[in-house]
């Protein structure tokens, strides 16, 4: 080398004095870097404090009006312009509980199937195909629902269900027929479907989370596989799976698109879980550009806060049981 | 080897340059490290000289990577970690608050434990730190990064596939690329962070080799846990126990007739 | 088997022949649980590629949506679907990347870091429908008219959170060492992170993104009062934008056979963009191990 003894490790002073230059340099668009990478995290909690003021701002002529019987009117009525929320609230918990009811104990004993049971080579396809099936837009089960599931269920489950539960007392109102084919067992199933792989890949997540050696010891004093199962995987992951379980329900408490279809936009709490309901997804989407009037706006806004309020507290409380998992994981 | 005095702790001499013609390139007075609460590090003095290798050795958790990692203030990365006292390089405190401490780590460069190639190509793990500072035509840099490649003992391995991925190379490769990166920046003290714990032993030999003619240029410092190693490539040696600087001194002194027990101890084997 | 090295006096008494039926019940109800989640996604896939591609032919991706009763294509959706998605990342990719940045690169242990984590992750679910009443109120409401950007930015809304979890998720697999490498040649903070650490996660990163385009390219709820609707082929982002999920709502709840077939086509369509979307991003952090 020509300048071998410029290479020598000792710099000399001029060069001292412009890295020092050039860092001087770097540290402005460094600190610049480190304020834009804050405020964008801060811009998170404004998002959320943006949902919030603008609902708030958004529904305040209707909460003004209505005031708390707001909350329990069933009367829906856009030409008196008397709007109440009680029968959308029904819906959305109702088919949400139908769906849980279903996708929960499913999506377990399916994710049970994916940590025990299933053989090595068989794990992965299935848990890409779950996988994707969560990843399908719920406009598909919609569409689906209204084409295909609807007609079936009415078809064939409905009357069958009304002829079965409908001289029973207690569950006669309950599947009180005719058989529509929408309405809100059928949101219900259409939801479970939906939630179902939500449920599975937490469920199976937290379960691969079980230290071996905890199953091992059980297995090495004779416990079947249902006993490792419920006496170890299960207690040991309880507070991962009802956060997944609280997860599934944000999820299906707010869908919109695959209920809007099926459920049949009927704004009155009827007894009979065949009969068309609401929800107050299905509300907003279906009304809201059609809706005139600034009462009649506002209390779609107003439905769409209680529907926020609601999935945040779901939400918040699935993660808050996911992190307490987390901390006993150690991680 | 200059035949220097030994030193015992805590006289070591503070001044730029000593009676025997060792010149101070790093000072470091009363120093105490705390991880939280946790003090790591008790009141150790020590000192690297130019043109020479100080080995630091002594049990795991004994504080030697945490003393290195003061040095070049890597420890600042991370929160709750603050050290207490001083560290002079050429006589500058570079533990006060206004040092910039990038411009301190291009003077104070690091070789890590485990090698930790850039994800870019083998030019470009060189090149990257030079560019950084300055802006050089293409042939220059080009020349520069040969150099620094040279310098490492890596040229001839890898002078026809610069544009290959740093992570493609070996073990022992990966290590020297390091080297070489770190050398391109031009420091003057180099810290070595137990280079050799992962590597084959014919890989090791090559970077003693290299901490061997490096040292002409510049001042070295080395953590080991392997005192072969020590003995081989320092000429003076620290033996840290528990926080604490034990005894420190001329390499030969130290592993032929320590002055402490415990260096005695640990050099033959009976504990760490 | 295990019970083959039990003596048969353990093996025959009622309480184990109890516990193995009891089991063997259990069992056989994991086997039925999976083979009836399955079965939805043949069930729902079967119809859809029937439907969807008994009604596939060019005129979809060259013609116009049509009148009722006339023959048409899905060219404008399709359009309008493509150039929301482009915005909406182009505005939230950076923003969730910047933010993501902030919570593993800076903040990593701080109070700020933990609180947007959380909030993050509600976000991440909280119902599209409400996002699409949000940017309604700050958007829609104060111009005084539905647009595409508005459409945009209430997808751009959902991108954001993808983003953010994703990039931190990948900074954090980054290891120490690596940064600890890039300041140890004096780069800057800033640097180390946007040319080594970004580079060293940039599979991941990819992969978030890919994951973000699929959820917002069947998302329907946020764009029914933002974006709107609209008949015409139209480039004007200040105006209506017709979508893809919008026209499939539309179309199906109509009582029109040849809307009807359209939806289910566009429905297709939808489905194997965002299958595609996930299959890669799956292919893309697969490699990175």
């Amino acid at each position: 080398m020509a300048d071998v003894a410029l290479q020598s490790g000792v710099t000399s002073v001029t060069e001292q004095v412009d890295r020092a230059r050039v860092l001087q340099r770097l540290r402005l668009s460094d600190a610049a870097f480190r304020h834009l990478t804050r405020s964008a995290a801060i811009l998170v909690l404004i998002i959320l404090g943006g949902i919030i003021v603008s609902l708030v701002h958004g529904s305040w002529p209707a909460l003004r009006t209505f005031g708390f019987s707001f909350l329990y009117t069933e009367v829906w009525n856009p030409v008196t312009e008397q709007f109440g929320a009680i029968s959308p609230i029904y819906g959305t918990v109702v088919t949400s509980v139908i769906a849980m009811l279903i996708a929960v104990p499913v999506g377990l004993f399916i994710a049970l199937f994916l940590t025990e049971l299933c053989p090595m080579w068989l794990r992965r396809p299935i848990g890409i195909a779950i996988e994707l099936l969560a990843g399908i837009p719920s406009i598909i089960y919609g569409i689906w629902g209204l084409f295909v599931f609807a007609p079936f269920l009415q078809q064939y489950v409905q009357p069958f269900l009304i002829s079965v539960f409908g001289n029973l007392p207690g569950l006669s109102t309950l599947f009180a027929g005719p058989p529509y084919g929408i309405g809100v067992l059928t949101a219900g199933l259409i939801l479970a479907i939906m939630v179902l792989p939500f449920i599975t890949s937490i469920s199976r997540d937290v379960f691969e989370a079980v230290p071996p050696v905890l199953k091992e010891a059980a297995y090495g004093l004779g416990c079947t596989t249902w006993e490792v199962a419920r006496y170890v995987v299960l207690p040991f992951t309880r507070v991962g799976v009802i956060g997944g379980v609280m997860l599934g329900l944000g999820r299906a408490l707010g869908e919109t698109m695959a209920v809007t279809f099926v459920i049949g936009n009927a704004h009155r709490i009827s007894g009979s879980i065949l009969a068309p309901g609401t929800t107050i997804s299905a509300t907003i989407a279906n009304e809201f550009t059609e809706a005139v009037g600034d009462l009649y706006t506002s209390s779609l806004i107003a439905l769409g806060l209680i529907l926020f309020v609601i999935t945040f507290i779901v939400l918040a409380f699935a993660r808050l049981m996911l992190m307490r998992l987390n901390a006993r994981l150690g991680k | 080897m200059n035949s220097v005095a030994s030193f015992t702790v805590p006289t070591v001499s503070h001044t730029q340059k000593s009676s025997d013609g060792l010149a101070e390139k790093v000072s470091v007075r009363t120093l105490d490290f705390f991880y939280g609460d946790n003090r790591a590090l008790k009141n150790v003095n020590v000192s690297l000289f130019k043109g020479h290798v100080t080995a630091f050795i002594g049990p795991s958790g004994c504080g030697k990577s945490t003393l290195l990692r003061i040095l070049n203030r890597m420890y600042d990365l991370y929160p709750n970690q603050r050290a207490t006292g001083e560290v002079l390089l050429d006589g500058e405190n570079i533990l006060q608050p206004g040092q910039d401490i990038n411009l301190l780590r291009a003077k104070v460069g690091m070789v890590f434990q485990k090698p930790t190639p850039f994800p870019m190509t083998i030019y470009e793990n060189i090149a990257f730190g030079i560019r950084l500072y300055e802006k050089l035509p293409k042939s220059e840099l080009d020349g520069r990064v040969q150099h620094a490649l040279q310098r490492a003992a890596l040229w001839n391995e890898v002078k026809d596939k610069l544009g290959a991925n740093g992570l493609s190379l070996s073990g022992g490769q990966q290590q020297r690329l390091c080297i070489a990166r770190t050398v391109a920046v031009r420091p003057e003290v180099i810290l070595f962070d137990e280079p050799c714990s992962a590597l084959d032993p014919i890989s090791t030999a090559k970077i003693e080799e290299l901490i061997d003619e490096l040292k002409e240029d510049y001042t070295i410092a080395i953590v080991t846990h392997n005192m072969q190693q020590a003995a081989r490539v320092s000429d003076f040696t620290a033996f840290m126990y528990l926080g604490e600087l034990i005894e420190y001194g001329e390499t030969t002194k130290i592993f032929t007739t320590p002055n402490d027990r415990r260096t005695q101890d640990y050099i033959t084997g009976r504990f760490g | 088997m295990t019970d083959m090295t039990l003596p048969s006096s353990q093996t025959n008494t009622p309480l184990y022949r109890k516990r193995q039926r009891r089991n063997v019940l259990t069992m056989g109800m994991a086997y039925a649980a999976t083979a009836f989640g399955l079965t939805w996604l043949v069930l729902i896939l079967g119809v859809l590629l029937y439907e969807g591609f008994s009604g596939l032919s060019l005129a979809v991706f060259t013609e116009m949506t049509p009148p009722p009763g006339a023959a048409g294509g899905l060219l404008n959706p399709i359009m309008g679907s493509l150039v929301m998605t482009v915005i909406a990342v182009i505005i939230g990719t950076p923003l969730g990347m910047l933010a993501g940045t902030y919570m593993a690169e800076y903040g990593r242990y701080d109070k700020l870091s933990s609180v947007v984590r959380f909030i993050n992750d509600i976000l991440l679910s909280a119902p599209s429908i409400v996002i699409g009443l949000f940017v309604y109120e700050i958007m829609v409401a104060q111009m005084g008219h539905f647009s595409g950007w508005d459409g945009a930015v209430a997808l751009a809304v959902l991108v954001v959170p993808v983003v953010v979890s994703t990039t931190e998720d990948m900074l954090t697999l980054v290891p120490d060492t690596l940064r600890e490498a890039a300041a140890s040649i004096g780069l800057p903070r800033s640097l180390m992170i946007t040319k080594v650490a970004y580079r060293a996660a940039r599979a991941g990163m990819v992969t978030g993104v890919l994951l973000a385009v699929a959820r917002i390219s069947g998302e329907t709820a946020p764009l029914l009062f933002t974006a709107l609707n609209n008949q015409f082929w139209s480039t004007n982002m200040n105006a209506p934008v017709s979508s893809l999920p919008v026209v499939i709502f539309q179309f199906a709840l109509s009582p029109y056979k040849d809307w009807q077939k359209l939806a289910w086509t566009g429905a297709l369509i939808i489905t194997l963009a965002v299958l595609t979307l996930s299959i890669m991003a799956r292919a893309l952090a697969s490699q990175r191990k």
